[in-house]
């Protein structure tokens, strides 16, 4: 018997909070506006910003239909890493202190309640059938970069999970294909960390039905500086306001491929 | 005479039928053993013996390269790297590495000492037009020009250094990769890592890219009757962490399971097809146990 999915017209899709509560709530008051159906996030509600706690009632509050990231994962289990797949030591060792930040500062409600999130979820959008999941379909914390995502591999996946769209998110900066077979996979970007282009909105995604998919990127502006002060007074390095301040990368560079890591300043 | 792999052939092969196994989980990764052993260079710790002499293991002709990266699109793959030897000695590596990269993100591994300005600029051209990211991982083992060529030979480091630097200058962002063959005090690691992104930095990269590799007990460095892996060491061991699960190398004589063993009959899981080579991997040699102990994966992160 054929799965009866949840069917929608119009949705607003993220990724990666990072414990962003302001840059939450700018995304929630953009997507209100723009008229969508459903706000999904697809994982990762801590790491990297300060006082995780605080976008957890913005997401129950308002609704957000939240998958398991690889983050989420490893606070609810109780895990000593966060799970990111880094390899370098230097991505390691800012990965560590932001994860040890995060770990105290959740409650243990909080870890429970991330700890009941699926992995994965499955709609219609229109006529389109949709997976999400957050690094890639079959490993939650795989990294799908534009230029090292081949076009062969996309649609094995969609193949594979029986979908004509995929959504997933995990790498921090947003690209859409449309693959020759007319599916289409989508890294819907994040809104906790902005996009290692210099500038400081990040972004979030709207698909919207139609005889084609509808995927459109929108920017969210929101007060970076209250973020990045806040950082600060919560000791957590200064790599990571400068980041929030300037918009460029400073951490979590080591695995990026060579097309994404030439488009930065470090 | 035995050629210089003769004992690390025999070492162990016998064993494969009877040793531990990791489960094929996922086809993710091509290596083209591109030039087999046969390399401009004779570095004193390198991992399949490579070197200018008649190679033990013979490069693969063109089309069986290309027929693998076909194949291997087919099935999803995720990555394809290209090794030796040194794969700048291939007449043919430009358009193989320009064909991988319609597949494929593509990555080569190379000592450096074959690009000049005008290897370089090639090079660019090919990376800005494709579609995927390509990586160059050039070889420097030690930060330090006469340690660095007490193992890879006089006169390396300079080559290496104007290699990465050349490619650098035209945005190619080149992956140094070190073995802990040279190591210091920092011991490996964070500050062996450390020391090589300050010394990039001190040189002009401005966007130092590092690894770091573990030294193998095989080909210049074997030694006979090293321990291998049991079933009792893998209980409780997560077998998917291993590279062997998800990686398979296309080399002179078929299909193997890792790019570190790819030649020897033990590692060889199929004749020439690549989805035959699906299957469980036998961890039988000496270097399994590096592996296992370390981590370590041969891909760039």
């Amino acid at each position: 018997m054929q799965e009866r999915l949840a069917e929608y017209r119009r949705i607003a899709v993220f990724g990666g909070v990072y414990s962003n509560a302001p840059a939450l709530h700018a995304t929630l008051e953009d997507a209100r506006r723009r008229d969508v159906e459903a706000v999904f996030c697809l994982g990762d509600m801590g790491g990297f910003g300060p006082h995780p706690d605080r976008v957890f009632p913005l997401v129950k509050e308002r609704g957000v239909l939240a998958i398991l990231g690889n983050y989420d994962e490893s606070l609810a289990q109780g895990k000593t890493d966060c799970g990111c797949g880094y390899t370098d030591p230097r991505d390691n060792h800012f990965a560590r202190i932001s994860y040890e930040y995060t770990f105290a500062h959740t409650s243990v409600e909080n870890k429970q309640w991330l700890g009941a999130l699926p992995r994965h979820r499955r709609l219609r959008l229109g006529s389109h059938r949709v997976l999400m999941c957050h690094g890639s379909p079959r490993v939650i914390n795989e990294f799908l970069w534009e230029s090292a995502t081949p076009a062969g591999l996309l649609k094995r996946f969609v193949r594979e999970a029986d979908a004509d769209v995929l959504l997933c998110t995990h790498t921090g900066i947003k690209w859409h294909r449309a693959l020759d077979t007319g599916q289409h996979a989508v890294n819907v970007g994040v809104i906790g960390r902005p996009e290692n282009d210099g500038s400081t909105n990040v972004w979030y995604t709207i698909l919207t039905a139609g005889p084609d998919l509808s995927v459109e990127f929108v920017p969210v502006h929101y007060d970076f500086e209250t973020l990045a002060r806040q950082m600060d007074q919560e000791g957590l390095p200064p790599e990571f306001g400068e980041t929030v301040r300037t918009g460029w990368w400073t951490t979590c560079l080591e695995n990026l491929p060579s097309k994404e890591r030439s488009r930065g300043k470090f | 005479m035995p050629s210089p792999m003769s004992l690390p052939l025999r070492m162990g092969e016998q064993a494969a039928g009877h040793a531990p196994v990791a489960p094929f989980l996922r086809f993710s990764t091509l290596w083209v053993q591109i030039t087999g052993t046969w390399c401009n260079l004779e570095c004193t710790h390198c991992i399949n013996a490579s070197g200018p002499a008649e190679p033990w293991l013979r490069p693969i002709k063109p089309e069986v390269a290309r027929n693998a990266i076909c194949q291997a699109e087919e099935l999803g793959v995720k990555e394809i790297y290209f090794t030796g030897g040194e794969p700048f000695l291939h007449r043919d590596i430009l358009p193989l590495l320009d064909f991988a990269l319609q597949a494929a993100p593509t990555t080569v591994l190379t000592n450096g000492t074959l690009i000049d300005a005008s290897m370089a600029e090639e090079l660019a051209v090919l990376a800005t037009a494709a579609p995927y990211s390509l990586e160059i991982r050039v070889s420097l083992d030690d930060t330090d020009p006469e340690r660095n060529d007490r193992v890879r030979g006089a006169g390396v480091f300079d080559k290496a250094m104007s290699a990465i630097q050349l490619l650098h200058q035209r945005g190619l962002l080149p992956i140094v990769t070190a073995t802990e063959i040279a190591r210091q005090d920092d011991a490996g690691g964070r500050g062996m890592h450390e020391r090589f992104r300050d010394f990039l930095v001190s040189r002009g990269i401005e966007k130092p890219r590092v690894k770091i590799m573990p030294v193998f007990a095989l080909g210049r460095l074997a030694r006979v009757g090293g321990p291998v892996l049991s079933e009792e060491d893998l209980a409780g061991f997560d077998r998917s962490t291993l590279q062997c699960s998800e990686s398979r190398v296309v080399a002179d004589g078929g299909v193997y399971a890792c790019p570190i063993l790819a030649g020897l009959p033990g590692a060889r899981l199929s004749d020439g097809g690549l989805e035959a080579s699906f299957r469980d991997a036998p961890l039988y040699h000496p270097s399994c146990v590096t592996c296992y102990q370390t981590g370590m994966t041969c891909k760039n992160g």
